[in-house]
């Protein structure tokens, strides 16, 4: 691993301590995956088991999140980090915020699922709300690699993944309001899956966060509010138009 | 050695004659004498500057200096730093084909360092983890592959067994992971490539599912009829009557067997947890005894030795089943005034029911295939008995899902034991 990503320090301890937050980001990473992964298999086969075991985990989501802050703090508190080791601090700590949001957004899936057990709506719908899922899915596990190789480029290309996302849930509103206006019976149900989409929607957005955090840590720039063309202008030698 | 010595005494020794010559013609003898010395100490002192410079050229091949102790250390240093050459690149060469050959083993294949940091992998793990060379080596693997039961399985030292996982990012490959502690903290990860026979397990265990399933409605149905026909018996041939017996019986086999398979189906496929109630074995135990004694009818003896007053946390229904199962077996295979034993005991620090019975016994071959489905010792008696084939691979996983499992001892002529082994951390009180 680049010696650059984490600056030398006498004190041996303290590489452990931001290896140790890294990891511990990544390992809730991981599990927050797992959980949306679940969460949408659920609703495609209409599996119970696997949305309870979601909603079942949610508090070890919580758990990684408290943990993290605990020891980010710590950090703050005691060694008083500067330059690229403060910002690695800050950055895990928004990452770990925006994963606890992931995993409420995984629970709400799941709690869809669960409400809607074996009843069948359109076909069609269900099946663009599982592709919908699947690039959800794709851009976490893509945003999380890009910040554990701490890969500018990959993240602005994950970055770029959200307006697909976008895109595709207006879609499903669109379609989602036409079967409304067929068929007022099928409000209740069209309505739990407009919210499953929303919900997948935000999480897509959380992704796009976590890059732009990646960028932060690299660059040295808060890249929040800039707008994705600036962002590629600046840093990246790819062209995405 | 000694021929060098030889030509730089006779090398001396010309200067000496030499400069006492010159030295004599020019008349200033001790003056050209330590002229000449001189010069062969400088000649001297030169040659050793040439050989560090020499030294520190590591392609140097050629040699200034051939002759006398110069010569012999010149050759003597060239020798070595060829051997020493010669080495390095069999070394290079043999670390080389390794790793060529490493790289392109099908498996995955990962070298760990102590902190679970990436040291090397092979071309495989480039493909099916998705690794990067060069910037990933050096980083934590579970950075990358995040999976919580990986982070689990590497954290714990307990490598006995695979753990079957996905594949990150393409949740449709299934890898079978391996691990290997050696040297000094290093891990060993190698990982398979399972998917194909995932599949074939997903496709049999859908098929047996399906057809379960649609066998079970038909079945119903025919057996709701049989009961019927049954019932308006007066109304029935007298010379039917037995046939819509026999109907009735084969089908209701049909139906037990039907059930056994659905109830495996759920064992295999559910989830591992068990519901955690707290069951009372003795109570269990002795409920089942009376089954059993109506069933066994005073055929033969049947006891009952509660040892230990121990509870276990699991699934009551379950539980019953699976021990029922066994005391039928055992009361179906002991002939008349044989007996037959129910006991609960603890054994160290694992609690053990067991069925013991004087039956005719099991031979060896066949213990470590009696629990597979349908598998029969003697098939014509067991499916005139009306036996599903199933019970024992039920009582299996029912065990497996308690944490517990099944042991058979027995000897032709002389009986059987089958115990149910529950280890310490699934007894309570």
């Amino acid at each position: 691993m680049d010696k650059s990503e984490i600056s030398h320090h006498y004190s041996q301890q303290f590489n452990t301590d931001l290896e140790e937050i890294k990891s511990n980001v990544l390992a809730m990473g991981g599990l927050v995956e797992q959980q949306l992964e679940k969460a949408i298999e659920a609703l495609r086969l209409t599996e119970i088991e696997h949305a309870e075991e979601v909603v079942a985990n949610d508090y070890k989501v919580n758990a990684f999140d408290v943990d993290i802050d605990e020891r980010c703090t710590k950090i703050l508190a005691l060694r008083q980090p500067t330059a690229s080791d403060l910002r690695l601090v800050l950055t895990v700590i928004k990452t770990t915020a925006d994963l606890e949001r992931i995993g409420d957004e995984a629970k709400r899936v799941a709690r869809m699922a669960i409400r809607n057990g074996a009843t069948d709506p359109g076909r069609n719908l269900y099946l663009r709300i599982e592709h919908l899922g699947n690039q959800v899915r794709d851009m976490l596990h893509r945003a999380l690699d890009s910040f554990a190789r701490m890969d500018v480029e990959e993240a602005i290309a994950v970055a770029h993944e959200d307006r697909k996302i976008d895109r595709e849930y207006e879609s499903i509103m669109r379609q989602s309001m036409t079967y409304m206006m067929e068929d007022p019976r099928s409000i209740p149900l069209l309505m739990d899956i407009i919210w499953s989409a929303r919900a997948l929607e935000r999480v897509g957005d959380r992704c796009c966060n976590i890059c732009e955090y990646v960028i932060y840590f690299v660059k040295g720039k808060d890249v929040r509010h800039t707008s994705l063309e600036q962002i590629q202008k600046e840093f990246s030698e790819q062209d995405f138009s | 050695m000694r021929n060098s010595w030889i030509e730089e005494f006779w090398q001396l020794v010309l200067i000496v004659l030499g400069g006492i010559i010159l030295g004599l013609l020019i008349g200033y003898l001790w003056q050209v004498l330590t002229l000449f010395l001189l010069g062969y100490i400088f000649r001297n002192l030169y040659n050793l500057q040439r050989l560090i410079h020499w030294l520190n050229d590591p392609a140097g091949v050629d040699i200034p200096v051939h002759f006398g102790i110069w010569g012999t250390i010149y050759a003597r240093v060239k020798r070595m730093r060829s051997g020493h050459h010669r080495r390095e690149r069999r070394l290079t060469d043999l670390l080389g084909q390794f790793q060529s050959s490493a790289a392109a083993l099908p498996d995955v294949t990962v070298v760990l360092g102590p902190q679970g940091e990436i040291r090397w992998f092979n071309d495989a793990a480039k493909t099916l983890l998705k690794l990067q060379s060069p910037q990933d080596i050096g980083r934590p693997l579970v950075n990358l592959f995040r999976a919580p039961e990986l982070i689990g399985y590497l954290d714990g030292a307990d490598f006995s067994r695979p753990l079957d996982i996905a594949a990150p990012g393409d949740n449709q490959r299934k890898l079978s992971v391996r691990v290997t502690a050696y040297g000094e903290g290093e891990k060993l990860l190698i990982a398979q490539d399972v998917t194909d026979r995932y599949l074939a397990e997903q496709i049999r265990k859908d098929f047996v599912g399906n057809v379960s399933h649609e066998l079970r409605t038909p079945l119903t149905v025919i057996s709701g009829f049989v009961e019927n026909l049954q019932l308006a018996s007066e109304q029935i041939p007298k010379h039917m009557a037995r046939p819509l017996e026999l109907i009735g019986e084969q089908v209701a086999r049909m139906r037990s067997i039907v059930e056994d398979l659905l109830l495996l189906m759920r064992l295999e496929t559910a989830s591992r947890e068990v519901p955690k109630e707290r069951v009372d074995i003795p109570e269990l135990i002795n409920l089942i005894g009376q089954d059993g004694r109506a069933l066994a009818d005073g055929r033969l003896h049947f006891e009952i030795d509660i040892r230990a007053d121990l509870c276990v946390e699991g699934d009551a229904g379950l539980l019953r089943s699976a021990f029922t199962n066994l005391v039928v077996n055992a009361i179906h295979h002991t002939p008349e005034d044989g007996s037959v034993t129910l006991s609960w005991f603890l054994d160290g620090d694992k609690g053990v029911f067991s069925v013991t019975d004087t039956g005719e016994g099991i031979a060896p071959e066949h213990i470590p295939r009696l629990t597979e489905r349908f598998y029969r010792v003697d098939v014509g008696r067991s499916r005139e008995r009306g036996g599903t084939g199933l019970g024992l691979a039920l009582v299996k996983h029912v065990l497996q899902k308690h944490g517990a499992f099944l042991e058979v001892e027995s000897t032709v002529g002389v009986g059987s034991r089958f115990s149910c082994v529950f280890p310490k951390e699934f007894l309570i009180e």
